[in-house]
């Protein structure tokens, strides 16, 4: 099916990337924190969990999506580095406004849909209703592969 | 009323739409009707630019050169008679308040029938004559390059293909708004009902959802089920306590029928000592490594390990969600 539609382009790696790249950051974590048991689960969980995505925006692709760089970037910001992502946010929505306001005709049952979404999908403030789509087909793609991976390893590593 | 038509038409070119769909309205259910300006369309079908030239001379519009362009593209359809078709398409254009609704049918329309090419092309003829704008009139060429190849039952993949080639021409549908906004607002919309169509087959259980509200609930609650996933997996992963008398090769046994994984060559291969027997090595360090991050006190494994237990017990992925709610649950999350 995807290779049918030769215009939107939403291959995503093999799964072995995917694996390779977040037992790399688990492997990273252990570095930091070697046979340290924090005493909150939460926070393991979130570390986990921020290795999990930043892995998956890593091995989908790193710049070459949107919702990676976003990813990506916010990951940093969080780390303390200052991001200037704010500026081209912006810009574009103040394109989608100026264009609503010339044609009330954008479908609201699509645009209120598409604001939901824009929430779900790193990065997705910034971006037409289009482009989002597609933005939203390599994230799902993205996400299913990441979460068959942490499935496996989960399996593997638990107890028999 | 040919004469008040004919009149019309060379004074004012807006209201020509609404005109034209009148007499094309009595054409469809009197197809003998006969009109001055009957010839004048049926000529235009076959022209090559220069009767139209005359007409938006005297129109007052400067598009000679375009439209002689686009008549080339649109030739091999141009032998269906007019009244056929411009009936149905003003029918389901006086229908329409939602654009969206407007290029779905107009879609299956032309897969339906072959005779509503030619529609297509007749409207986007008559309705140039409507648009001022250079930029509305090339978006319109790309209308009719794609109206004309979705005969071809080929419709999503060439179009797609020409909307990514060639933008600049675009042409105005008939009796529909001819503003340019309202033209890239429909090529906005076919781009988004593509996606969507793309984003179908993607999510799992929308073929049977139709309709663009339901199908984007579907799709985000897709998402946002994929990224709860992903959390419970992570704190699974947090609190998985791997035994210490770990089993390497049980759990490359476990990894590798549960996923066809192929070698990935890791750093750490190279520096353990692991790496002979193992086929997947890279992993069993990895694997190793990563147990070693989510080792945990005693006493708070016996607490989450119960109902991890009853999961951990070979049981197919497809019993996870029941488990994870059970997990989630015990959690207290």
């Amino acid at each position: 099916m995807a290779s049918a539609d030769k215009l939107i382009n939403t291959d995503v790696p093999e799964k072995d990337v995917f694996a390779f790249h977040f037992l790399q950051s688990l492997s990273n974590l252990r570095k930091q924190n070697p046979f340290d048991t924090p005493d909150q689960k939460n926070y393991r969980v979130r570390k986990i969990k921020k290795a999990a995505y930043v892995s998956m925006a890593r091995a989908a692709g790193g710049s070459s999506r949107l919702w990676s760089r976003a990813l990506l970037r916010r990951a940093d910001k969080d780390d303390n580095k200052i991001v200037r992502f704010s500026r081209r946010k912006r810009k574009v929505t103040w394109k989608i406004s100026s264009k609503r306001r010339r044609s009330n005709q954008r479908a609201p049952v699509v645009e209120e849909a598409a604001e939901r979404l824009r929430n779900l999908v790193p990065g997705g403030g910034g971006m037409e209703t289009s482009k989002l789509m597609e933005e939203t087909a390599h994230y799902i793609k993205c996400l299913s592969m990441q979460v068959k991976v942490m499935q496996c390893l989960v399996d593997g590593l638990s107890p028999k | 009323m040919n004469g008040a038509i004919g009149g019309d038409l060379l004074l004012n070119c807006t209201d020509m739409s609404v005109l034209e769909r009148q007499r094309a309205h009595l054409k469809y259910f009197n197809p003998s009707f006969d009109s001055p300006l009957a010839g004048f369309f049926a000529d235009s079908s076959m022209i090559n630019g220069g009767e139209m030239d005359g007409f938006l001379a005297t129109a007052g519009l400067n598009l000679p050169m375009i439209y002689g362009e686009t008549t080339v593209e649109v030739d091999p359809r141009m032998s269906i008679p007019l009244e056929t078709t411009l009936g149905t398409g003003n029918f389901k254009k006086r229908k329409f308040d939602t654009v969206t609704k407007d290029c779905n049918e107009k879609k299956k329309m032309m897969n339906r029938e072959e005779v509503t090419e030619g529609e297509e092309e007749e409207k986007s003829k008559i309705t140039e004559l409507n648009n001022g704008s250079p930029k509305s009139i090339k978006k319109m060429k790309i209308k009719a390059k794609k109206e004309e190849n979705n005969c071809s039952n080929d419709s999503s993949k060439v179009t797609k293909e020409l909307e990514k080639t060639d933008y600049i021409h675009v042409r105005a549908r008939r009796g529909q708004a001819t503003d340019s906004h309202s033209i890239a607002e429909r090529v906005r919309r076919e781009k988004i009902s593509e996606r969507m169509k793309f984003l179908q087959d993607l999510v799992p259980g929308c073929d049977k959802i139709t309709g663009k509200a339901g199908m984007l609930d579907e799709i985000i609650n897709y998402v946002q089920s994929l990224q709860r996933q992903i959390e419970f997996l992570s704190m699974k992963l947090a609190v998985v306590n791997p035994r210490p008398d770990f089993d390497m090769d049980d759990i490359f046994a476990k990894e590798v029928v549960s996923t066809p994984m192929t070698v990935v060559p890791s750093p750490e291969m190279v520096h353990s000592g692991y790496s002979h027997e193992m086929v997947n090595s890279g992993y069993s360090n990895e694997m190793v490594n990563s147990g070693y991050v989510h080792f945990n006190p005693m006493q708070q494994v016996e607490t989450s390990s119960d109902p991890l237990s009853c999961f951990n017990n070979g049981q197919a992925p497809s019993m996870w969600d029941s488990h994870v709610q059970n997990l989630y649950g015990s959690l207290g999350v």
